[in-house]
């Protein structure tokens, strides 16, 4: 059997596409837990973006728009969380649950218009370096901008929370409240802002599955996807790179058991379906287990309400 | 140049606390000030106004002259004003120099070159690289004393700094502190311990329950006069009165072994002892050598042989605690807050933890809130607890506070043991005291005492016997006539 190389290249393109909504969503939620937020709203989050996304791009036919307004869309939903966990000093796991099921009822209310409508193409970038070099071309070539801002969300993510000064802020922030307030850092605006960030991560997230990766809006169409970005950033032990690796990872295994489904392994399709979230996981348990790495990359914080009181 | 820090007429009020009521005070550059009080007393409210992190209900802040308005920390911050806190403000999981850059505006290298030039000047060796969790206390001060200094503060302030040092790190931190007061900079040195106020401050300034009480100069106090002003009533010198002889055995423990799994934890090897009614058998030795082990193995946490401990004629080795109490044992463990009380519960439901049969706290499995609340409120009038609240968590009490209520707890059943650990550990005078004269009153009531302690002036007040651990051993049991501190000195360093 001969393996066409390009067609090689293609599955990894198409590998790293489906990995790109997990990716951003992760990036955006490692920042909120860096600063010691725990936001379970991810999922939420996508879905009001993909919807938002998707209608703004109908309505307004503009992509520009669509893509900016699915990111605001996530900014203000998670505003909300932010009010009511860093405001109203409410319990993070409850009202990030809350978060996620008010998104999907919401989505799937404002959706229901749009069912059916064949989505608009979405410019992709390099088109015609394409066919230049086989293997490489089909991976570096051709795909939309967000799929490019997605590869180096990472490396920007690292490098901001080990090179700058705002990310030594949410660092600390995210270790010790209490030290940080005392030392006049402002922990509300500091944790509000890295929350309303996350937001417009998960936005783009899901507008990048309605608009570019699947060009439709499917009720529930992010499908578990902010879990999955939810447990990348936990399982990463809050490294961007390996939530790169995580997500690349997690995509390969669904793109992978696709085709295995395809042609037909005797393997019952549930296994094959689930196998992607289990193996995923054990990978970046085993990565990463190194338990001092894991305590000074573990924001202290995580999860707990802070208030100054005075 | 010279610098003045004046408070006037600060006053904080919490709900149902005075925490600083009209405090004035004034401070001069060159000298070293003492700010002393027993816990509670207000004194770390009012460096908290200093640094901006409280601020007052009333009364203004002067330095220099300029009335200053500190909203937040980096207002002190910004007029020069540095703070080493209690309980460290530094990022554990940040390294050393992420924690000193984060609130300074200078660029990497020249701070850097900055911290290199104090360290070496006052010689805190540091390694800048490494996550602060990996330091010791000491060194994690020192990178707070850093922090501040780096600011070239003109006041600095440090709350109950020695807490977490050792006897070494203590003199180094003094030595430090001098220099920076040779240097110009105005030193505010907050204690409940008298002895530092001595060897270290020129003036002290004295607060009792968020008033102040005197302003004197060092060389006209001595430890005595400034202890009862602290305490605000003349101390009494305690003694206690040699017990009558009764060879009523109470409590016997033969040939006693305990073998752990756990390599930090000591192996008690073939203990014997015996207590008499009306007894109190002090039990010295340098922290680590068993004694926590021994705790455990007389309270029941760790089950031993039957026959091992006969208590009241009875065998009781492999009860635990909840049954040994029911003979009448009561314990008071050395970690108040990790193994005697749950600090998130309120006290009336710490009191309730500790329930027999005959005190009916449950019926039919449901909580008597009545008869426990009732019970506790006798606890906390007969014991002295500094509260009227008893449906306030437990975490908030003071350490004195706290104490109290346990050893209460324990005693409100008229135990006819009482087996303590350490009861008056990181107390004050007044705590102490307290402490010190309800186990006396227990001798005297015909009861007994196992006091397993690491503090020999106690033991030597309060036993009838005493014997030394080492290393897991039990050195012969002494009259406590017979023994002076420097002979226990030499037992618990392992000699005979």
């Amino acid at each position: 059997m001969i393996i066409d190389i390009n067609f090689v290249g293609l599955i990894i393109a198409s590998i790293m596409a489906s990995a790109v909504p997990l990716i951003l969503a992760s990036c955006g939620e490692l920042i909120t837990e860096r600063s010691g937020v725990l936001n379970l709203g991810v999922e939420g989050m996508m879905i009001i973006g993909a919807i938002s996304g998707f209608a703004l791009m109908t309505v307004t036919g503009s992509l520009i728009v669509a893509v900016f307004g699915a990111m605001l869309a996530g900014v203000l939903i998670s505003t909300i969380f932010a009010f009511l966990t860093q405001t109203l000093i409410t319990n993070h796991v409850a009202t990030g649950l809350a978060l996620t099921i008010f998104g999907i009822g919401i989505s799937a209310m404002i959706g229901k218009n749009f069912v059916g409508i064949p989505g608009k193409e979405f410019p992709i970038l390099f088109e015609s370096l394409k066919d230049t070099i086989p293997l490489i071309s089909p991976i570096l070539f051709g795909h939309s901008i967000v799929f490019y801002f997605a590869f180096a969300l990472p490396f920007m993510t690292n490098y901001f929370l080990k090179k700058t000064k705002l990310g030594l802020i949410v660092r600390a922030v995210g270790d010790s409240p209490e030290s940080a307030s005392n030392q006049g850092i402002n922990v509300r605006l500091v944790r509000y802002a890295c929350i309303l960030y996350g937001g417009a991560m998960s936005g783009l997230a899901g507008a990048y599955l309605s608009m570019i990766y699947t060009p439709q809006w499917i009720e529930n169409m992010t499908g578990g996807r902010g879990w999955i970005a939810l447990a990348l950033v936990v399982f990463s032990t809050w490294n961007p790179i390996k939530i790169l690796i995580g997500a690349m990872i997690f995509g390969g295994l669904t793109i992978i058991q696709f085709h295995m489904q395809a042609i037909g392994v005797r393997i019952p399709v549930q296994f094959l379906t689930a196998l992607p979230y289990i193996v995923t996981i054990i990978v970046l348990v085993v990565i990463s287990r190194d338990s001092r790495k894991i305590r000074l990359s573990t924001p202290s914080s995580l999860g707990k309400s802070f208030h100054k009181d005075n | 140049m010279n610098t003045n820090l004046k408070i006037s007429n600060v006053t904080k009020i919490y709900p149902g606390c005075v925490a600083n009521d009209n405090v004035s005070l004034e401070f001069n550059s060159g000298k070293i000030y003492a700010l002393l009080g027993e816990n509670g007393a207000g004194k770390s409210t009012l460096v908290k106004i200093l640094s901006g992190v409280i601020i007052p209900d009333e009364g203004k802040i002067y330095l220099n002259e300029n009335n200053l308005n500190l909203n937040s920390p980096s207002d002190a911050k910004k007029n020069d004003i540095g703070m080493v806190f209690q309980h460290f403000n530094l990022f554990e999981t940040l390294s050393v120099f992420e924690n000193l850059i984060i609130d300074s505006d200078e660029q990497r290298e020249s701070l850097r070159e900055k911290i290199d030039l104090i360290m070496k000047k006052y010689n805190f060796p540091i390694d800048l690289d490494i996550p602060v969790l990996n330091l010791s206390a000491g060194q994690k001060q020192k990178v707070e004393i850093i922090r501040c200094l780096i600011r070239n503060p003109k006041v600095l302030i440090m709350d109950e700094p020695t807490s977490v040092l050792t006897e070494q790190e203590t003199s180094e931190l003094f030595l430090s502190l001098k220099k920076f007061s040779e240097e110009g900079i105005l030193i505010i040195y907050i204690t409940h311990k008298l002895k530092e106020v001595m060897q270290l401050c020129d003036e002290v300034a004295v607060m009792r329950r968020g008033k102040l009480v005197s302003v004197s100069e060092i060389k006209n106090e001595n430890i005595e006069s400034l202890a009862n002003k602290m305490v605000g009533q003349n101390l009494k010198t305690i003694k206690k009165k040699k017990a009558k002889t009764s060879s009523d055995q109470l409590i016997k423990i033969t040939n006693l072994n305990f073998t752990s799994e756990d390599p930090f934890e000591t192996n008690l090897m073939d203990i014997n002892f015996s207590v008499n009614r009306g007894e109190c058998l002090g039990i010295a030795g340098i922290s680590g050598n068993g004694q926590s082990e021994l705790f455990q193995v007389l309270s029941g946490e760790i089950i031993s042989e039957k026959k091992s401990i006969e208590f009241n004629n009875n065998y009781i080795g492999d009860l635990n605690p909840q049954e040994r109490r029911e003979y009448l044992m009561a314990f008071s463990p050395e970690d108040r807050l990790e193994q005697a009380a749950i600090p998130q519960m309120k006290i009336f439901e710490n009191v309730a933890l500790n329930n027999f049969k005959s005190s009916n706290f449950f019926n039919n499995g449901l909580i008597n809130e009545n008869k426990i609340k009732e019970h506790s409120k006798k606890i906390i009038s007969d014991f002295n607890v500094n509260t009227d609240n008893i449906e306030l968590k437990s975490q908030f009490l003071s350490g004195g506070n706290l104490q109290k209520l346990i050893i209460g707890r324990e005693l409100i059943t008229s135990p006819d043991l009482l087996i303590c650990f350490n009861p008056t550990w990181g107390l004050d005078v007044g705590a102490i005291n307290y402490i010190h004269e309800t186990l006396i009153k227990i001798n005297e009531q015909n009861k007994s005492i196992i006091l397993i302690s690491t503090d020999t002036d106690e033991l030597l007040k309060l036993s009838d016997k005493i014997s030394v651990i080492h290393k897991g051993k039990l050195s012969k049991i002494m009259n406590a006539e017979e023994v002076t501190s420097e002979k226990l000195g030499i037992l618990m360093g392992g000699a005979n």
